[in-house]
């Protein structure tokens, strides 16, 4: 990678040939961009004030807006560092909810501490629950990922609605709005949470060995297992961490408005998980994985779809800009370009133009 | 198992295998197992699927003057689905190279808003329909160049060209559009009808477009050199063998995409055909109705296994659900339960029948 061609016309040229070679060039990249654009757009947009205590502006929305997608990716980036996918986030998210709700719904005290207690506990237990049923169906049975997980993405929304009875279930609970309308320290709830979540696992991930397993199975299932690796209960695991954060950001998208609506609660938000994973710099075809680039790919859509609204266009557009910023970060870190990248400098100018369509 | 003998012959249902499984261990069912080819077994087991069910559906719902089964049951199912099957054989001859298409739900939507729109604009019909469907053509093509060249996984790229299309029907309306063009009303509405009063069944364009697309695939996948190709590729050798053989893989492979793309766009007029409207929010989780189908017919989602009239076959299992859905007098939500819990048992199934592939 570090090989010369002797091409490189300027003295910076090698240094920065490395840094474009790093996982996240291009994500951050794309991210400065938006952020750029925005900022240029919209005078204020980087202003962040205090507020009767909490913080306001744009770019704490953007944090805000981040937390959903953010925790429903970080569980994603560790099933797809095991080389498999979770297409039924989205669907947990519409159980999970729509469990918390029917609970306080029925509850004789619903606006007490307890029972908003009670209904996040068993919003979370199904969500356990709908994790391990995954992580059987693929590590015990064999089934291939995205067919195991398809089951629920399907079944899992006809589940949700079997449960509010196909109604929207609409409730008033104040402790159970502040896990998703609330402020620690002046900081938004979902963001102290999405902060949490991703530190606690960066923590069991980069400092036990966990990350080191991951990323063997990921690359070699079997290997790894003959070489003492648990592989099984490992992703099996992974598969429960991933049903839990998605009941997690479930809950959390949900609770401010206190209505499930199983229908749309998480529609296709497991298809943005996979986005914001692929966007971090993390193959969909398992090893390697960066959760910083989760976090980075996260920022990025949310930061896009506040982009939308800023430039005066309509939101449902938003899809639009999605697929370009995809597409310009995959082709950009392609193996493809890479290999022009690296020859031939002249295509080095081609690129950039190229990410800054997306914004 | 010889991906080149999968080339030939799925019409024959059952034929005697030519020799014993090679030294592995057959356990229950022996005489079945050996009786069987391996690879029929999942199409066996979908086509048992649909007997059990017609005879659920024969049981409960005949009557002294109609009986369930009947021409006008099927009619109405290749009515009702033919969209459905368009999308599933282009799909399953993705899948058969280990790819997958998640694009074509939202292709569907733009096809049947840009064919509304280019209508009201007074283009001729044929020349809308050809554009309609050369969209699709299109769109499959972007994935086809970012699978094979830019080395993008097709879930991401057809993922990107999913946001791409929803993006672009967002931009063409975000209302319904319907069509009233005299000629299209026509073609949409021709039928030829046989029998009468209980015994009426017809057979519409929707349906002779499926059926011709469907003999053609057949003919593709099982007599021609281009469908041992697609075999191969997936074969999960990065297409080496395919290129040992002399076989076109890198050409193959954009074409698969280009299939799938072209029958979304058929699928979306198809579509067009029976709704005689356009609209943006047409076909979300379309697709995946479509993966479904493909492997509920047998199709191994690994790639290199399965049968185009499968694929047929899981079309009319999934179309049965909801007749037999809506005959019980469910909800409709039962319908993706139910879905769930076929997929559900048709992958247990497969699993337990089939070779344990790529270990």
């Amino acid at each position: 990678m570090t090989a010369s061609t002797g091409r490189g016309r300027s003295a910076g040229g090698s240094f920065l040939r490395d840094v474009s070679h790093h996982g996240l060039f291009w994500p951050v990249v794309a991210l400065v961009l938006l952020v750029l654009a925005c900022g240029l757009r919209s005078p204020g947009f980087l202003d962040v004030t205090v507020r009767d205590g909490h913080l306001v502006g744009q770019l704490v929305d953007i944090a805000r807006n981040s937390a959903t997608p953010l925790l429903l990716a970080l569980g994603m980036c560790l099933v797809i560092a095991t080389g498999g996918i979770d297409l039924s986030v989205g669907a947990v998210m519409a159980i999970s909810l729509s469990v918390s709700l029917e609970y306080i719904d029925n509850a004789a005290d619903g606006g007490s501490l307890g029972t908003a207690l009670t209904a996040l506990l068993l919003g979370l237990a199904v969500a356990v629950l709908v994790g391990t049923f995954n992580g059987f169906l693929v590590t015990v049975l064999g089934i291939q990922p995205f067919i195991a997980t398809l089951i629920l993405m399907i079944a899992g929304r006809g589940i949700a609605m079997l449960i509010t009875q196909g109604q929207i279930t609409t409730v008033t609970s104040a402790p159970f709005k502040a896990i998703g309308a609330g402020y620690v320290l002046g900081v938004p709830t979902p963001v102290v949470i999405a902060i949490a979540v991703f530190l606690l696992l960066s923590l069991v991930v980069r400092r036990t060995a966990l990350g080191m397993f991951l990323e063997a199975i990921g690359i070699n299932g079997e290997a790894s297992r003959l070489s003492g690796v648990r592989a099984r209960s490992t992703t099996w695991l992974c598969y429960i961490i991933a049903g839990t954060l998605a009941g997690l950001a479930g809950i959390v998208y949900g609770s401010p408005t206190m209505a499930a609506d199983a229908n749309n609660i998480g529609l296709m938000r497991e298809l943005d998980a996979i986005m914001v994973v692929v966007l971090g710099g993390t193959k969909l075809s398992g090893g390697r994985f960066y959760l910083g680039g989760v976090v980075v790919g996260a920022l990025i859509l949310s930061t896009l779809e506040r982009a939308v609204i800023i430039f005066h266009l309509p939101s449902e557009t938003t899809p639009l800009f999605k697929a370009i910023v995809l597409i310009a970060v995959t082709v950009a870190a392609s193996p493809f370009l890479r290999e022009r990248l690296r020859s031939r400098r002249v295509r080095a100018e081609l690129v950039p133009s190229g990410a800054k369509a997306a914004a | 198992m010889a991906h080149t003998d999968t080339a030939r012959g799925a019409a024959e249902e059952a034929r005697p295998a030519p020799r014993k499984a090679p030294g592995r261990p057959t356990q229950r069912g022996r005489s079945l197992l050996t009786r069987l080819d391996r690879r029929f077994l999942p199409v066996v087991g979908t086509v048992i699927t649909l007997v059990l069910m017609l005879g659920i559906g024969q049981a409960r719902y005949s009557t002294e003057s109609t009986s369930f089964i009947s021409m006008r049951l099927f009619s109405n199912l290749l009515v009702d689905n033919s969209y459905l099957l368009v999308l599933a054989i282009g799909m399953t001859f993705v899948i058969l190279t280990g790819g997958i298409d998640l694009s074509v739900g939202a292709v569907v939507a733009l096809v049947g808003l840009a064919v509304a729109r280019l209508l009201i604009a007074g283009l001729p019909l044929p020349v809308v329909l050809v554009v309609g469907v050369l969209i699709g053509t299109l769109c499959g093509l972007l994935i086809g160049i970012m699978v094979q060249v830019f080395d993008i996984q097709p879930f991401i790229a057809s993922l990107a060209v999913m946001f791409l299309a929803r993006g672009l029907a967002n931009v063409v309306s975000v209302q319904s559009l319907g069509i009233s063009d005299p000629n299209f009303a026509a073609l949409a509405g021709w039928s030829l009808q046989f029998g009468e009063g209980s015994t009426l069944w017809r057979i519409s364009i929707s349906m002779v477009i499926a059926m011709v697309l469907l003999a053609f695939a057949f003919y593709l996948l099982h007599y021609t050199r281009f469908g041992r190709t697609v075999y191969g590729l997936g074969a999960g050798d990065d297409g080496s063998a395919v290129k040992l053989m002399g076989l076109n893989g890198e050409r193959t492979r954009i074409l698969v995409y280009v299939i799938s793309g072209t029958c979304a766009g058929v699928a979306g007029i198809l579509f067009a055909f029976y709704t005689r409207s356009g609209f943006n929010l047409t076909g979300i989780g379309m697709e995946l109705d479509a993966i479904a189908a493909v492997v509920i017919g047998g199709t191994l989602l690994a790639g290199g296994v399965g049968f185009i009239l499968g694929t047929a076959t899981g079309v009319l299992v999934y179309g049965l659900i909801q007749v037999l859905i809506a005959r019980e007098g469910l909800d409709s939500w039962w319908t993706r339960v139910f879905i769930g819990v076929v997929l559900l048992a048709f992958v247990v199934l497969q699993r337990a029948i089939t070779v344990r592939r790529r270990t």
